[in-house]
């Protein structure tokens, strides 16, 4: 073991109650300060909630910005998969919000000076401060929600999608003009004026810091380049990779970074690629199978081309692990970040059970390094070959349960990574054999 | 040229056209002053768009007294939404009128609240006979404004005290 990542805390469970408190209460805090500048103001009552509607709108828009923001204490307390989630669920009800506050605005305005709707959209669109880019911002933001409908997002390449929700930062800076100009709550009081600044300048620092300059200076300190491309098995490729003072970069068994090959054109689609090895001082290993994605081209890298990563992010580490037994479950390439963990937890000989689940014994990768694995360490390795059935197992062993497989699974810390289907089935399988939540450890990918 | 390189260049375009329409750089500030300046009154000044708020001079004495009283116009106060001018008409130490030459109505929002509210600040002023009035709920903002710039035309007509 020669592990030199810097050791991290485990996030406490209840830091989810405080993320979730926290949002909860600024929406308070807006809802008070709407209250302190007039509330519902009898004249106008219609209007009166539109600018609420409006001010929750922009609030949830700026925390989505912050949970996307790769703040590093929240990627580690939450894992990537999990704030992910929580921007998807804030970002739609900032949508609807928005609508809510278009409509009733106008309604509201409309009514007051006994025009009809639509005029009174004209007049809102092209008379009133900072509207025309309000306007504008939301068309941005409605480009951006109905790209990220489910079914339209099934349909776009990730790279499409992911330069298409760059135009969300666009439509959340044109929304700041009518916010300053025409809203009445935004620079109501001293403290409303503070709460919205501070809320801005915290989203757009954190996008810069974090997003932007971490990841380069990152980069221009470590220097990563391609050192070899090593086939593995099947469609699978191994690139090893070297860098200056890889040491001091705080990464650990388990995750992944963004990885861009400065190859060529095309450079810039970023890839996620899991560690498939203990990342130590001098090297790190991450394992690709082609899925026709612009992955294949990773086989024709040469040693010295220099990779551009972002990372590392993911919380699938040790860091929740105290000694015991423990259980990592694989399924395909998703056995990478697991094999990763295997080098890297310091669990006893007999503690650990590996189980690669895989559709036939020509899929299965890394047999050498399992096989060290047992002899050295003692890991129990199980393989769980045949064609896919309905479960997480091979059809024709496919009532067996998670205990029979591996007996100590209701006492272990479990690992799982596979397909997103097959992690949770297997996740089911875990909890049916009597393993708690708070030890199943999991990271969805595909996103 | 590559599609990602349209994208990059449209959304820049379109930003930059966006930013050159009006509404866009000012927010009801001073630039929209010049527009709304000339409004109905009888003594605008024509010092109206340099602001000088709360400077005591900027009450002057017009020439021109309707009727038989003497105006007084106050300072142009500044708001958020746009400025506001008070000028008063003193007959005998008693304040016989009131008018609001300048006030924010650079769109259909500003012109309603305001036609609501000034005629009530006008009746307010008359009544009290001083800029010791409640403001108007719903527009404040033009309430304040109206008091500063009364308070600079009632000082003009050594009428505060």
């Amino acid at each position: 073991m020669t592990t030199t990542a810097r050791a991290l805390i485990a996030a406490p469970r209840w830091w989810s109650d405080l993320a979730g408190v926290a949002a909860g209460t600024s929406l308070l805090v807006v809802t008070t300060l709407w209250v302190g500048a007039g509330g519902i103001q009898n004249a106008d009552r219609i209007t009166s909630i539109g600018r609420l509607t409006g001010l929750w709108a922009a609030d949830l828009l700026l925390l989505q910005v912050l949970l996307m923001a790769r703040i590093p204490i929240a990627e580690r307390a939450f894992g990537q998969d999990r704030l992910a989630r929580w921007h998807r669920w804030a970002g739609f009800s900032s949508f609807w919000l928005m609508v809510a506050h278009i409509v009733l605005i106008t309604l509201g305005y409309a009514g007051a000076d006994h025009a009809d709707v639509l005029a009174e959209l004209w007049d809102l669109t092209w008379d009133y401060p900072g509207m025309l880019l309000a306007v504008a911002g939301t068309l941005a933001l409605i480009m951006v929600v109905v790209t990220s409908v489910r079914a339209a997002r099934r349909r776009l390449r990730y790279e499409s999608w992911h330069l298409m929700h760059l135009y969300a930062y666009l439509g959340v800076g044109l929304a700041l003009p009518h916010q300053l100009w025409t809203g009445a709550d935004f620079l109501a009081s001293p403290g409303a004026t503070a709460y919205w600044w501070t809320l801005y300048a915290v989203s757009a620092g954190a996008v810069i810091a974090y997003r932007i300059m971490l990841p380069a200076w990152r980069n221009w300190r470590h220097r990563l380049v391609v050192s070899r491309v090593v086939p593995e098995g099947p469609g699978l490729i191994s690139v090893y990779l070297t860098g200056r003072a890889l040491g001091q970069m705080p990464v650990r068994a388990g995750q992944f970074f963004q990885w861009r090959f400065l190859d060529g054109p095309g450079w810039s689609r970023a890839h996620p690629y899991s560690l498939s090895a203990t990342p130590h001082g001098g090297m790190l290993r991450i394992t690709i199978k082609e899925l026709g994605d612009g992955s294949a081209r990773v086989a024709g890298l040469r040693p010295g081309t220099r990779a551009i990563i972002e990372g590392p992010y993911g919380k699938l580490t040790s860091e929740t692990y105290g000694g015991g037994p423990v259980t990592l479950l694989g399924c395909g390439i998703g056995v990478t970040p697991l094999l990763s963990l295997l080098g890297e937890l310091p669990y006893r000989p007999g503690e650990a059970t590996f189980v690669y689940r895989a559709r036939s014994e020509a899929e299965v990768a890394f047999r050498e390094e399992l096989e060290w694995f047992a002899r050295q360490r003692g890991v129990r390795v199980i393989f769980l070959l045949g064609p896919r059935g309905d479960s997480w197992l091979p059809a024709r062993q496919a009532d067996l349960t998670a205990a029979q497989i591996a007996p100590d699974v209701a006492r272990s810390q479990v690992y799982l990574c596979g397909p997103d289907a097959w992690t949770a089935a297997a996740r089911t399988a875990c909890r049916d054999a009597g393993v708690p939540d708070a030890r199943l450890h999991t990271e969805v990918f595909s996103w | 040229m590559r599609r990602i390189t349209l994208w990059l260049f449209s959304t820049v375009a379109a930003v930059v056209l966006l930013f050159s329409y009006r509404t866009s750089t000012n927010g009801g500030g001073p630039a929209s002053v010049a527009a709304v300046a000339p409004a109905a009154g009888p003594t605008t000044s024509p010092d109206a768009g340099s602001p000088s708020a709360g400077s005591p001079s900027a009450g002057s004495p017009s020439a021109g007294s309707s009727g038989s009283g003497q105006t007084f116009t106050g300072s142009v106060a500044q708001t958020r939404w746009g400025p506001v001018q008070v000028s008063i008409t003193v007959s005998g130490k008693k304040i016989t009128d009131v008018a609001v030459p300048t006030y924010p109505s650079e769109n259909g929002r500003d012109v309603e609240i305001n036609a609501r509210a000034l005629p009530i600040l006008r009746q307010e002023t008359l009544d009290a006979q001083s800029a010791d009035i409640d403001t108007v709920s719903g527009a404040t903002v033009t309430s304040d404004g109206y008091l500063e710039s009364l308070q600079a035309a009632l000082d003009a007509a050594h009428l505060s005290g």
